[in-house]
């Protein structure tokens, strides 16, 4: 128990007593009833949009180019840009980062290949990302995550 | 023989008189440090306590993807796509084995029959809300809490379900990565 000594106008002292236990008590409760609520994981939000038959859903006028992202199995990709141009590039796999993992999706050369649309098509905002019907969806957010920092709006189609 | 005993030990009056230290039935605890360490956990803890309008506590076994997102949480209908079920702002609505969707429950447009019901009833209601209260506007988010081995097929679904009934707006809820 904490006591303070404090001395008085005429020499007296004034002792009074801090009753620690119930503080404590709260601060057990608090603590417990912070733990017990406490979510560690750090949610955020991707913004996605859905693109049906390759048109995007906000541009009121419609782009130079119309880029389709096509994932498919085994890591493979293929872009196809529909417009002004006409192209359809397949991008393979990249080799696995450590022995022993697995392949994983040629990001460099899908995010070198999009830069170049940009710089060429200064309209050019928008891709949609489809892929086959059995490929997880953690993969869909992989490649949109990596293409939302080349491309302000990464929309998903196929539908 | 006693006082020979007594001597030994000093004397008859020592022995009488020796003196014996009662065993202390107090213990003083010195919980000033424990409450200091108890406020220093308290403030770390409300430091790092998460407040947002919207708090996404993921189903135990759901597995979030991760991404280096940075948008923030914003009040929405939320879907929860899981291995065994598809939540609507925490109700089940749709079964599903293996994050599929039964075959009969899937229509020639994509969406589920279940699901675009439900979604359906959810944007009625919001409409009459908006319609009864001009401060209340009609809401197209829409969050997708989804674990990461859903195949696309069944994402392709509850998106179709729900843009069918109005919601475009998707925010995919992931593990940021930073």
């Amino acid at each position: 128990m904490g006591s303070v000594n404090l001395p008085g106008g005429d020499g007296g002292g004034q002792d009074f007593e801090l009753n620690l236990a119930p503080i404590i008590d709260c601060l057990v409760v608090l603590i417990t009833f912070m733990l017990a609520s406490a979510t560690f994981l750090s949610i955020g939000i991707l913004d996605a949009g859905i693109s049906a038959g390759g048109a995007t859903t906000t541009a009121t006028t419609p782009p130079s180019i119309v880029v389709t992202v096509e994932l498919k199995k085994d890591f493979q990709m293929q872009l196809r840009v529909e417009g002004k141009e006409t192209l359809t590039v397949p991008i393979g796999s990249s080799a696995p980062a450590n022995a022993g993992a697995s392949s994983q999706w040629n990001m460099p050369e899908l995010v070198q290949k999009i830069r170049g649309l940009r710089q060429k098509y200064a309209d050019f905002g928008a891709l949609t990302i489809q892929g086959d019907n059995q490929l997880e969806y953690r993969e869909f957010v992989t490649v949109m995550d990596s293409l939302r920092k080349e491309i302000p709006v990464v929309m998903l189609g196929g539908f | 023989m006693s006082t020979i005993g007594l001597k030994h030990f000093g004397g008859k009056r020592s022995l009488l008189h020796k003196k014996k230290h009662a065993p202390s039935e107090e213990m003083s605890l010195n919980i000033t440090a424990m409450a200091d360490i108890f406020t220093v956990i308290l403030v770390f803890l409300l430091k790092s306590y998460a407040t947002s309008a919207l708090d996404i506590s993921p189903t135990a076994g759901l597995k979030l993807p991760t991404a280096g997102a940075n948008d923030t949480l914003e009040e929405a209908t939320r879907v929860e796509i899981s291995e065994n079920a598809i939540l609507v702002d925490g109700t089940p609505i749709v079964a599903l084995k293996t994050f599929q969707f039964q075959p009969q429950d899937v229509e020639s447009n994509q969406s589920s029959k279940q699901l675009a019901k439900e979604f359906k009833r959810l944007r009625d209601r919001q409409l009459l809300i908006a319609k009864a209260n001009s401060d209340v506007k009609v809401d197209a988010k829409l969050i997708v809490v989804s674990d990461q081995r859903v195949p696309y097929a069944s994402l392709k679904t509850v998106l179709a379900s729900a843009a069918l009934n109005g919601y475009t707006d998707f925010k995919l809820a992931v593990v940021k990565n930073d």
